[in-house]
């Protein structure tokens, strides 16, 4: 068969097609003439006619070229070579990604690896951001979300932010004289217990709202009206529900108008539904109910403020405060008002709810310890990256030898490390679905969750800005971990490089990089572990260091209000009832109490000493039977226990070792007297003779010290104690189904509402310490696990490329340990580099954690060394493998390929 | 065969058309539909390679075409051609236009005649 392509080449030429498309374009030419050619000679044509006349087919020289021109010329656009220099953008794209996606094929191993570092790192970063961004980054949907704030009122050393709680008078105040808000607006979130004809009674969300609450948030009714002026000034009983709580109970049904509720014991009658975007202040929190707050027997408001057009954050704080302080400045404010201070928060993503305050702060540190986790992972994958693209030097050279430049090689390589990470953001955001799940699960155990109706489902909330949050760490993840490879790739010198026998060059400065990438995963790991090891240390310090022991302790919560028993009968019910959970085997002893330690805010007050009626300190108060300091293993330091005689005698009282040093000093406080002023919900006097001190125990707050406290009588004070611990010799939970008997036998219409151990009690009080240890455990080893994947990475490439050297070494006598201790010291000494960069880190790290977490150990020096002392055997297990290698070189190998 | 001025011109108009028609009905590849252009028109029009395969190629680059290599068993791999649902719409649209241009041309030759 004649040859055709040359001549057919030869009219393709002037189009200077890519290569690839020439030889296709020829290849199907080349056919269509020997198909005419054998068809001519079947057609008993010669070979030398057939030849011709198949040729004539191309008609003239330049026939071909001119009727290809304009299609090719659309089509094609140059030359698309691998690594070629090429004008066609796209093209060429595609080519990289392609030829990224073989790379990856042909190394599944590394692939693997790859994807899941910087999944694990991608993940974490977007499930943390996804909780960021449904707790703090939405907007309400109210007019001008960016003006609203809100007002609190905080009092001195409470670690809370404060609360939203003004007396009429002090809400009056500021109403009338500020000159900073263009409305100040009422409206609290609150739980309401609501029922009624077709709704089953439920706790939900909802507010008691001021006058001018709807119209200032711009909100419009769906059915029937809103909730204005006059429903305040007559305190109509009213109520505006949602819409959601429309279509839930009552079907959309227009009917809703002029139905009658039960909220909180008060009958109301529905006037309208709010729009149908509107879910109240929190987002968090769907509100499904708002009723005039004129409806309160004892007003107090809860307030929101719009900030006017010209006005800062701290000048409105300062006028809110000046107003505020002539309300508490009057003889008749309560004098608890006095040491109170204003604050502003913003409010356009939402109030403050018992789920930001618990969540803010340890999601803010946890996005600085997954961002740690990310640069970890960058650095890891970068250093492999490095190692292997030495190894592909010669191939670098063959591209840039076929025309390459070094943008070109730039891109193609950083194609690699984009799919890399792409790649790592999808399995990233499938694990980040788990996550989130797992940590809501973790949330939802906390104190001040259970029996809330709060939404945790706005926290896995996926939307554009999640979305775009991951794409963008995608991004930069390729950037961080590509850029170095890709410049290493770039620079490739082919003279060198394609020299046969060439062992696998670099030079001394991307060696240095090499080995700086692992210092500073050794660096960032060592943070990270000693975080984990703060974490964990802190975690285990709240545990234990309670003042009362929390293993082997029952806790059971009792339902008195519909019992009818009166003060005497509870006495008399409750001894017996102690008596019988005491005969139970496995029960070393039990008793009542108003409150159990970390069941939640309990009472407090004022207490004076009476030789210092003038100094007063504030206490924390519960009212106990006899036997509870046995119970809870409280020491008594002096004095004694409460017994059936106190119940006729004079008032009498515990104090705890706080409260007898800050009421009395160094004196002996058994036998003197101490008296409380405001308790909580009597606002009267009360002066107890004190009979006992005990040790300190934790009471509401963990991370706090225990505050001084007194414990009065239950059977003075003539409360029922509705709270029942039984301290048991072995697992607590073995005895529930016999305390359960024992307490429907003794005390018959009194339900067990309740059934907790101790220490689950104690754990959802502790939800963020604990997130903060598991996750930064969690954390922590990986960065580990990632430090000695680096460091085995490097240590073996670089026995690799020693193999020459160390041959030659062993070839003039030097031992297996010689040689051993040549590799092992090479990682130490990145280790030691590591932890130079890493230990001031730490410190920097523990001085911020400390700043956000007060009661934080910071310091105790321990975890950092216990992490260098991790650290430094991460580098002898990484170097195990590669020193062994070394060691078993044969230098009959090694120098054959000199 | 030469080809007369006419007959190029005619044959520029119409050489869509034709290769849309050809493969409607099946793949071909570019020999078999010059070689069915010739049969089928008892000779008169003839694409010689330097024409048909920049015309395969451009109906190619507007949709209408796709081209993919095919290997058979014993046989060299071609390139066959298929048409889109795009190139199927348009083959449509040109037929209908064709044939009226014919029907057209006929009814102005005919009465030409009989006048």
């Amino acid at each position: 068969m004649p040859e055709w392509k040359p001549e057919i080449l030869r009219r393709l030429a002037p189009l200077n097609l890519s290569p690839a498309r020439e030889s296709e374009i020829a290849e199907e030419i080349a056919q269509h003439l020997d198909d005419r050619y054998e068809e001519l000679l079947a057609d008993g044509h010669s070979a030398d006619s057939a030849f011709r006349a198949a040729l004539d087919e191309l008609k003239d020289e330049d026939l071909l070229a001119r009727n290809l021109q304009s299609v090719e010329n659309d089509l094609y656009r140059g030359p698309v070579a691998p690594g070629k220099v090429g004008s066609k953008l796209f093209a060429g794209i595609l080519q990289d990604i392609r030829y990224a996606f073989r790379m990856m094929r042909k190394s599944p191993g590394f692939t693997a690896v790859a994807v899941l570092t910087l999944a694990l790192g991608i993940g974490a970063n977007t499930a943390i951001f996804t909780m960021m961004n449904g707790l703090m980054l939405h907007t309400l949907p109210v007019r001008d979300p960016k003006s609203l704030i809100q007002i609190l009122v905080h009092y001195p050393g409470d670690p809370e932010p404060g609360f939203s709680d003004f007396s009429w008078d002090a809400y009056q105040t500021m109403r009338d004289g500020n000159r900073v808000l263009s409305d100040l607006i009422v409206g609290s979130l609150n739980v309401y217990d609501v029922s009624g004809h077709g709704v089953e009674s439920q706790n939900v969300f909802g507010g008691n709202i001021g006058d001018n609450f709807f119209e200032s948030l711009g909100v419009r009714p769906a059915i029937g009206r809103l909730i204005g002026p006059q429903d305040i000034a007559a305190s109509s009983p009213v109520a505006v529900v949602s819409w959601s709580f429309w279509k839930t109970r009552f079907n959309l049904s227009p009917d809703i108008v002029g139905q009658k509720i039960i909220s909180n014991d008060k009958p109301l009658t529905i006037i309208g539904v709010a729009q149908r975007d509107f879910y109240g202040l929190s987002n968090q929190a769907q509100q499904d109910i708002w009723v005039p707050y004129s409806l309160e027997d004892h007003p107090s408001v809860a307030l929101l403020g719009r900030l006017k057009r010209s006005v800062s954050f701290e000048q409105a704080r300062a006028d809110l405060a000046a107003l505020y302080q002539t309300f508490v400045d009057r003889p008749e404010t309560n004098p608890f008002f006095r040491r109170n201070e204003v604050r502003l928060i913003p409010a356009g993503n939402g109030i403050s709810t018992p789920v930001t305050q618990m969540l803010s702060t340890p999601l803010k540190v946890l996005m600085a310890t997954v961002g740690l986790l990310l640069l970890l992972a960058c650095a890891n994958l970068a250093g492999l990256l490095l190692a292997r693209g030495a190894s592909r030097q010669h191939e670098m050279a063959v591209r840039v030898c076929l025309g390459a430049n070094r943008a070109r090689l730039l891109r193609h390589t950083l194609a690699e490390s984009l799919l890399l990470s792409l790649i790592g953001s999808a399995v990233g955001i499938f694990l980040a679905y788990f996550a989130v799940g797992a940590l809501i699960r973790l949330f939802s155990s906390g104190r001040l969750m259970v029996g809330v109706p709060v939404h945790f489902d706005v926290l896995r909330h996926l939307d554009a800005r999640v979305l775009l949050f991951t794409v963008a760490i995608a991004l930069l993840t390729s950037l961080l971990c590509g850029t170095a490879p890709a410049m290493s790739a770039s620079n490739t010198t082919p003279a060198s490089a394609l020299q046969s026998g060439t062992k696998i060059g670099e030079t001394k400065r991307q060696r240095l990089f090499g080995k700086s990438l692992v210092a500073a995963q050794v660096a960032l790991s060592l943070v990270l572990v000693s975080m984990a090891g703060l974490f964990v240390e802190y975690l285990s310090h709240l545990r234990n260091d309670l003042g009362f022991e929390r293993n082997n302790l029952l806790l059971v919560t009792l339902d008195f209000a519909h019992s009818d028993y009166n003060a005497a009968q509870y006495a008399h019910l409750s001894q017996e009832l102690a008596r019988q959970l005491n005969a139970i085997p496995g029960v070393s002893s039990s008793t009542f109490s108003e409150m159990s330690p970390m069941e939640g805010p309990g009472a407090s007050s004022f207490a004076s000493a009476e030789d210092h009626p003038e100094k007063t300190t504030p206490v924390s108060i519960n009212n106990i039977a006899p036997d509870y300091f046995q119970t809870y293993s409280t020491p008594f330091l002096a004095g004694r226990d409460f017994s059936a005689r106190d119940e006729a005698g004079s008032r009498v009282a515990i104090i705890n070792e706080s409260a007898a040093r800050d009421c009395f000093g160094s004196k002996n406080p058994i036998g003197r007297h101490i008296t409380l002023s405001h308790i909580t919900e009597t606002k009267g006097e009360k002066t107890f003779e004190v009979i006992g001190v005990v040790g300190d125990a934790k009471y509401n707050d963990l991370g706090q010290p225990a505050p001084p406290t007194i414990y009065g009588s239950l059977i003075q004070e003539g409360f029922l104690g509705s709270q029942l611990a039984i301290r048991t010799r072995t697992d607590a939970s073995g005895v529930s189904s016999a305390v359960r008997e024992a307490e429907a036998s003794v005390l018959k219409n009194v339900p067990v509402v309740r059934m907790i151990e101790m220490n689950d009690q104690v754990d959802a009080t502790i939800v963020p310490q604990r997130l903060f240890a598991t996750l930064s455990t969690g954390f922590g080893a990986l960065g580990a696990l990632l430090a000695v994947i680096g460091l085995y990475g490097l240590l073996a490439y670089t026995v690799v490329r020693r193999t020459h050297e160390i041959g030659v070494r062993i070839a003039l006598g030097a031992e297996g340990a010689e040689v051993m201790r040549i590799v092992v010291r090479d990682a130490l000494w990145m280790v030691c580099a590591g932890l130079a960069i890493g230990a001031p880190v730490a410190f920097w790290g523990k001085r911020i954690a400390a700043s956000l977490i007060p009661d934080l150990p910071v310091a105790n020096q321990l975890p950092i060394v216990i992490a260098a002392a991790i650290m430094i055997a991460v580098g002898l297990i990484a170097a195990y493998l590669p020193a062994r290698r070394a060691m078993h070189v044969d230098p009959m190998v090694a120098l054959r390929y000199e | 065969m030469d080809q007369t001025a006419s007959q190029v011109e005619w044959k520029k108009g119409s050489a869509e058309l034709l290769i849309l028609s050809l493969v409607e009905a099946r793949p071909r590849h570019g020999y078999e539909i010059s070689k069915l252009i010739e049969q089928r028109s008892g000779g008169t029009v003839r694409f010689h390679v330097a024409s048909l395969y920049p015309l395969l190629y451009r109906l190619e680059h507007r949709g209408w075409l796709v081209g993919r290599w095919v290997e058979k068993d014993g046989q060299r791999r071609r390139r066959y051609y298929r048409l889109t649902r795009q190139g199927r719409r348009v083959l449509a649209s040109q037929l209908r236009g064709w044939r009226e241009f014919v029907v057209g041309i006929n009814r102005i030759t005919e009465a030409e005649e009989n006048a």
